[in-house]
């Protein structure tokens, strides 16, 4: 199978490694061979962070600049930096209001590049259902109900549901149900 | 046990060492290597084994422990970061001469980058000074096939053996399908003979040669160790550019090879760099005309391969001599060598449009901050008010964060807080100038290494405030406990070692605990302190209270809801020297307003604010 790159960024904080770890265990699942690379330590403190997922043969487990199918971002600034990442073709999904993003000049580079995009917001999607910091979950349900990559809704929802600790399972599991309906694929 | 899971490359490394049957595993927590203890309870208790696990206080007392177990037949580990080997470097060098008795692997993880270092130093060129074997894993599966056979080699050849995963296997998650684990038979029986253990300088000339026997005995096993040490050259063939590799760049330029097609290009992988592979590495450089070296952080396979004229690494220039190899830099440099020798070059990267693009964009620099409510905050907040004049020395941990408030102007090792201070005391004082120094240290970071220098500084008489910022745990790491809770790596009950008596202990007559949530007390302290400092000597301050994301409930037991009034008049010392995230400046409202999603309700900006414009709402 052809080597399929994630990368997913945002600030620390946001809960990136556990949205790449729902990513990982739902593909391997499927019977995907999974890879990635993790950001730790002192760069987790509100700092950028950028965490990979490589599904395939991969041997390394970082992304090639230039070689990402999907770019996943928690925040609007962190999706504009690590935009070398994406391939021609790719597609692009960020915690930012779907009416203002992207920024001019970007669009037209996504345009040029055939990377399709959208925008949904993620932050406040989980502040209204009580969650907060949950937005990693509002933004992994937009994608899942976009009908992308391999994993469909319910991988990702059963794996949210077996993986989440306890306390936050249901909580979890609402706000990825919110995200994917706001992408229109319930 | 036989589905696969996936691992992070620490618990990979986790799994080799207890699939080689390690009875006793200690470590020191520093990224990237502080999974690989929580990662080993996981899988203990999940098997029910009998494996020792300890938290040791250092680097150096955990390989002691280790080594000690391995002395008495058992197979032991000790984790690290490449930094805490420098801390265990003494031990390490005796005990390459001493050798093993049982198994004794010291895991050592590299940082290139750096991420999370305060160097991006190559733990196989510490391995080649000790005179110990080491294995460069470029996976975890790798990682924890080579923990296996690290320690079934050292017991075989009774020398420690180093594991050095940096810290893209160390952080790597790859599927992995662990098998049964049992615990391995065999008690602890220490053999006296003190000619050995014990050895004289004289005796250690004779272990010197012994050493070096082994060495010559482990690099014969590496020649023919294909697992880990293996090329595809075709017989006969002559090739005019081959790759030779190491760890994580040969699995990235592995993959570059794939995705381009170049079945052209052949790939000597060494993950066994020391002791090196010579005669395997000969029969490649043979049949290639020139050859590229791709490892990191620093040059080692380069310097063994000792044919200047044809080989391209770092020490010709072609690979730069800091920094990580990530896959885009790979790329460069091998396009850049296919180039130079007319070869076929790599498909066009493109990439710049992109960068340019973003480059433009002028998008926020985002540094790594302290956590909203986070103790140390306040405690740099009160210092930085009370002394402003002061040299302010630090150390390693989140503290070192205390940079963002001007309160940290040095950070050099571990414990170099204390000694630094007094360092710095002496050479004013030497002049006949008081200088203020005000040192901060963490808890855990203290109990490391904390206690020799203050006791110097006691002894000596060098005067300085030193505050202990005791947050209850070993926070920037992973929230592994200190010797202070008495809770051990396992959750079972040690004996708590209180830091108050530890610091009397070395001699200090001033010693005050303080919440650093109560600015005004924590300020009077410090003057207080500093009185003590003119009159009489070193004064001790512990300022303590609960890491906010260790103890969420218990640092902040009653969250206060805080707003920002129109009293604002913008002198943004809020902004500047307290620099809490929940709190920016408005461009619309002309004055710092708060996100009340990030605030935690500490409340102590309240206290911080001169005009009183940031209340309880």
């Amino acid at each position: 199978m052809e080597t399929i790159n994630f990368v997913l960024s945002g600030l620390g904080g946001q809960g990136i490694l556990f949205m790449t770890k729902v990513l990982a265990q739902a593909a391997l699942k499927k019977g995907c061979r999974v890879m990635g690379a993790e950001t730790h330590g002192m760069a987790q403190r509100g700092g950028s962070v950028v965490s990979h997922l490589r599904l395939g043969d991969s041997k390394g487990s970082l992304v090639r600049t230039g070689t990402a199918h999907f770019l996943l971002s928690l925040d609007e600034s962190e999706a504009y930096r690590n935009l070398p990442f994406l391939a021609p073709g790719g597609a692009l999904y960020a915690n930012a209001g779907p009416r203002s993003f992207p920024r001019g000049e970007v669009r037209a580079y996504l345009e040029k590049k055939g990377i399709r995009w959208r925008a949904m917001e993620a932050t406040r999607a989980a502040v209204d259902l009580g969650a907060p910091l949950s937005s990693n979950l509002a933004l992994l349900g937009f994608f899942a109900g976009s009908g992308e990559g391999p994993m469909g809704p319910r991988d990702l929802e059963e794996t949210i549901e077996m993986i989440s600790p306890e306390r936050f399972r249901n909580q979890n599991l609402r706000v990825f149900r919110a995200g994917l309906e706001s992408a229109g694929g319930v | 046990m036989t589905k696969e899971e996936i691992f992070l490359g620490n618990g990979a490394v986790a799994l080799g060492l207890l699939e080689g049957g390690c009875q006793v595993l200690t470590s020191y927590p520093g990224t990237p290597s502080s999974e690989i203890l929580p990662e080993a309870i996981r899988l203990i208790r999940r098997e029910n084994l009998k494996t020792y696990v300890e938290w040791s206080t250092n680097e150096k007392v955990a390989l002691d422990n280790a080594f000690a177990a391995a002395a008495a037949g058992k197979r032991a580990a000790c984790c690290m970061k490449q930094v805490g080997l420098n801390v265990a470097s003494d031990s390490l060098m005796s005990a390459a001469y001493l050798g093993t008795t049982g198994g004794l692997v010291i895991v050592s993880c590299d940082d290139p980058g750096p991420h999370s270092s305060q160097t991006e130093q190559d733990t196989r060129l510490m391995a080649r000074l000790a005179k110990v074997p080491v294995l460069d894993p470029s996976s975890p599966e790798e990682a924890r096939q080579m923990a296996a056979l690290a320690l079934e080699l050292s017991e075989e050849f009774s020398v420690p053996v180093i594991l050095r995963p940096a810290i893209r296997v160390c952080h790597a998650r790859q599927g992995l399908s662990p098998g049964a684990l049992k615990d391995r038979e065999g008690p602890a029986s220490f053999q006296k003979d003190p000619l050995r253990w014990a050895a004289t300088p004289r005796y250690r000339l004779v272990l010197h040669g012994e050493l070096n026997r082994k060495l010559e005995a482990v690099r014969k096993r590496f020649e023919g160790l294909s697992s880990h040490n293996h090329h595809d050259l075709e017989a006969g063939r002559r090739y005019p550019l081959g790759i030779i590799a190491g760890g994580v760049p040969w699995a990235v330029v592995r993959d570059i090879l794939a995705e381009e097609g170049r079945g052209d290009l052949p790939v000597l992988k060494i993950g066994t760099p020391f002791p090196f592979p010579e005669e395997t590495a000969r029969l490649f450089m043979d049949a290639c005309d020139k050859v590229l070296v791709l490892e990191e952080p620093d040059a080692v396979i380069e310097y063994f391969l000792r044919d200047g004229g044809k080989v391209r690494g770092r020490l010709s220039g072609h690979v730069p001599p800091q920094g990580e190899l990530v896959p885009e830099v790979i790329h460069g440099i091998l396009d850049r060598v296919l180039r130079e020798d007319g070869l076929t070059p790599l498909s066009e990267p493109g990439g710049k449009e992109v960068r340019d693009l973003v480059m433009g964009l002028e998008l926020p620099v985002r540094k790594p901050t302290l956590c909203p409510g986070c103790p140390h905050r306040a405690s740099f907040f009160a210092i930085r008010k009370a002394w402003p004049k002061a040299i302010f020395t630090s150390d390693i941990g989140c503290y070192t964060l205390g940079l963002n408030q001007g309160a940290v102007d040095t950070c050099l090792d571990m414990g170099a807080a204390i000694t630094m201070a007094s360092g710095f005391y002496q050479a004013y004082r030497q002049d006949g100038v008081e200088q203020p120094v005000v040192a901060t240290i963490g808890d855990s970071t203290f109990y490391h290494s904390g206690t020799a220098g203050l006791l110097n500084a006691v002894y000596n008489d060098a005067r300085f405030i030193l505050v202990i910022l005791d947050n209850l745990t070993t926070a920037m790491t992973g929230m592994q406990p200190t010797p202070g809770l008495g809770i051990r790596a396992d959750g079972s009950r040690g004996k708590a070692v209180s830091l108050e008596r530890v610091v009397r202990g070395c001699g200090v007559d001033f010693v005050e605990v303080v919440d650093p949530y109560d600015v005004g007390a924590m300020i009077s302290l410090l003057k207080e302190a500093q009185a003590h400092v003119r009159d009489k000597g070193i004064a001790v301050i512990i300022a303590r209270h609960p890491c906010v994301i260790a103890y969420r409930e218990e640092a902040v037991p009653r969250p206060i809801r805080v707003t920002v009034t129109e009293e604002c008049k913008e002198c943004n010392i809020c902004l500047d020297r307290f620099g809490c995230p929940a709190l920016y400046h408005d461009e619309e409202l002309g004055r710092t307003a708060l996100k009340p999603h990030l605030c935690n309700g500490c409340g102590v900006c309240i206290q911080v604010c001169p005009k009183g414009a940031i209340v309880e709402a």
